[in-house]
């Protein structure tokens, strides 16, 4: 079983959200405006977002911003988000801070939002519901050092709630960032592909509650199979853009060897904060690394027993 | 191309519940779609919208996923890509009671090679005592810290975390079994179990690299040829220092060999991590601002300061006896700070959403 999620259709409700949260009985992530530099005020998945509704913003840097980027990058600080104005006690952003933040327009060049919107590219949001991958190769799942993670006969990825300590390590083995403690309960938490709603015939709470379909679920061959459809169906009509993230690869091309939570995009995959290659890091690094730390091990005690006898034979 | 998913692990056996039956045997995901339904209203049908007139060819599907991914990478990163790591200040101290244990053990190995059994002794009690915080400091990491036994529920080679928990309760018995052998005097048989945990010393001082460097954080990621060597040599320098000053403690008197023996693999491990971490840093390039920049770049620049100090205190020739002694803190001190900066260097290297999308792409 899988999630097929299409931004295309996407209209930012973020009803999935509050379902998954209602159903599963999360905490919420309080009302704070600009978390991670956006209108969206849930920032990112985690231990109490198991379904994340991701804006972004289509705004096109002003050369000054852009340079600054650059030099940010140059100095090897990273690239950031273009400040997108807050809207403070339910104002709306002046026409001084939005041309500050994002265009480069002067209060005196911008009539009107609408204009300013349109001059500078700002034509639309783009919103993605983004959940926990169900990786075929999963980092947590590798990491996990006492069996709390699983795959389920469904093909996905859980984290058996009454197993896991709290150790954190699948935390910082998931490259897609999904995971964190939740720092109340101390066990780490994400999506579960409502295993309990499957177990009653039930389909996720986030799927059933999407008003347009853009998260869709069933099993996973056929989920592809209707993805693949719709990518050349808007290919059809001229939107060349559109791709899936996470399914229909080439062997090799692969995200972490599929994904069971595959998305279509229309936008480089940094713009939604995913990463362009995936793998399980545990599968890709824990051989050689282990083999030079073992290596290491002995090359270190044989080194200290050297000094010992070198200075023994000395004497 | 085949859609189905070959979900079989690269090492170890696949992960299964316990037991599963379905409510209904055999029934349909109530209300499920398994059509699309077209949605005309989106903003991607706009009135000029026209329709190609040819078909789309399947191959177009990948080929368009490949274009996104290994196109132009966009200026803006809308983060986070990954979460940065929860582990607090038990850990790196963990890391360096762990090293100084194993150092401890390669001690024991070398006093009793060269015959000195009273210092190998001393090394033995040494190790265990630098073991013994260990399994509290990790406890106390926990989030739930009540189920830290769920560790050692199962043995699984893939997870170095598992193979840690395991090679530190290993580690600690032996440790114990051989300082037990020495209070009750059996010391071929406590010779043999220091050898036996200085081997498994190899292991406990060296995979906390391993840990680090199979996560998706960048900087830690990239150093995975390195961090392994790197900790060990830390572990191999805090150890010796720790003996030397317990062993000077006891009463070792100046010029003993072993007490000599000791300071030169305290100069060798040192040197050997201060080069180690100068190649790991030229060669990751672009992520090394990690370890140079904010928290991480002041404990790294301290802990170097510290045991270069430490490495001139020892090549002043005529220095008094309390001289030489200090270079041991010196080094016990840099260890000490070498795993807090490698902790920190991985929680800034995190937070660098643009640095991670861009190690993430395919060269």
């Amino acid at each position: 079983m899988g999630f097929f999620t299409d931004t295309t259709v996407c209209i930012g409700c973020k009803a999935c959200e509050v379902a998954c949260k209602q159903w599963n009985d999360l905490a919420s992530d309080g009302a704070e405006f600009r978390k991670g530099g956006s209108y969206d005020h849930t920032g990112s998945l985690g231990a109490s977002t198991w379904r994340h509704v991701r804006f972004v913003e289509k705004l096109a840097p002003s050369p000054e911003l852009k340079a600054e980027a650059e030099a940010a990058v140059a100095a090897g600080a990273g690239g950031n988000v273009p400040g997108i104005p807050a809207t403070r006690g339910g104002d709306l952003p002046s026409v001084d801070e939005l041309g500050a933040a994002g265009g480069g327009a002067s209060a005196e060049e911008v009539p009107d939002l609408v204009d300013w919107a349109e001059r500078n590219d700002m034509d639309r949001w783009i919103f993605m519901s983004d959940v926990c991958k169900h990786c075929t190769n999963a980092g947590c799942l590798d990491a996990c050092p006492t069996g709390a993670i699983i795959r389920t006969e469904l093909e996905t990825v859980l984290i058996q709630p009454d197993v896991c300590n709290g150790c954190g390590y699948c935390i910082a083995a998931c490259p897609f960032g999904v995971i964190t403690r939740d720092p109340v309960d101390g066990r780490a938490g994400k999506c579960t592909l409502c295993y309990d709603r499957l177990q009653d015939g039930l389909e996720p709470a986030c799927a059933k509650a999407c008003p347009t379909d853009s998260i869709q679920f069933g099993p996973y061959e056929e989920l592809v199979q209707t993805a693949r459809g719709r990518v050349q169906e808007l290919h059809q009509r001229g939107i060349d853009d559109a791709y899936l993230f996470g399914a229909g690869d080439e062997p090799g091309d692969e995200l972490a060897g599929g994904l069971g939570a595959f998305f279509l995009l229309t936008e480089p995959p940094e713009r939604f904060g995913l990463p362009a290659e995936a793998e399980s890091p545990v599968q890709e690094n824990v051989v050689p690394a282990t083999a030079a730390a073992i290596g290491a091990g002995l090359l270190a005690a044989a080194g200290v027993a050297a000094a010992f006898l070198g200075g023994s034979r000395r004497r | 191309m085949s859609d189905r998913r070959d979900l079989t692990p690269a090492i170890g056996t696949r992960a299964e519940p316990g037991a599963y039956r379905r409510a209904a045997e055999g029934a349909e995901v109530a209300l499920h779609r398994r059509r699309f339904a077209d949605s005309l209203w989106s903003y991607l049908y706009g009135r000029d919208t026209r329709y190609r007139a040819e078909e789309v060819a399947a191959d177009r599907v990948s080929a368009a996923a490949l274009r996104a991914r290994r196109g132009e990478m966009p200026d803006t990163v809308q983060g986070p890509v990954i979460q940065a790591p929860v582990w607090t200040w038990e850990v790196p101290l963990y890391f360096w009671f762990g090293g100084m244990a194993a150092g401890s053990s390669f001690v024991a190995l070398a006093c009793d090679l060269a015959a000195d059994r009273g210092s190998a002794a001393t090394a033995r009690k040494v190790a265990l005592a630098a073991a013994a915080p260990c399994a509290p400091l990790l406890i106390a990491d926990l989030g739930r810290p009540g189920r830290f036994l769920n560790m050692l529920r199962i043995f699984k080679p893939r997870s170095p975390m598992s193979m840690g928990a395991w090679a530190m309760t290993l580690f600690g018995g032996l440790g114990a079994a051989a300082v037990a052998a020495d209070l009750t005097r059996r010391p071929r048989l406590a010779s043999a179990l220091g050898g036996a945990n200085a081997v498994v010393g190899g292991y406990f001082g060296s995979y906390t690299g391993v840990l680090l460097s199979s996560t998706a954080v960048p900087v830690w990621a990239g150093s995975r040829l390195f961090l392994g060597p790197i900790f060990v040599a830390t572990g191999a320098a805090t150890g010796a220092a720790a003996n030397r000053l317990v062993l000077v403690g006891a009463g070792l008197p100046a010029g003993h060999p072993t007490r000599k023996a000791l300071s030169r693999v305290e100069a060798g491990a040192i040197a050997t991590e201060l080069a180690l971490s100068a190649i790991n840093q030229r060669r990751l390039g672009g992520l090394s601002s990690a370890l140079e920049q904010g928290a991480a770049g002041r404990l790294f620049r301290g802990a170097r300061r510290a045991v270069l100090a430490g490495l001139g205190l020892r090549l002043a020739r005529r220095a008094a006896p309390v001289t030489q002694h200090l270079a041991s803190v010196l080094y016990l001190a840099g260890g000490l700070a070498f795993r807090y900066a490698w902790l920190a260097a991985g929680r800034s290297s995190a937070a660098d959403h643009g640095a991670v999308a861009r190690s993430a792409r395919r060269q």
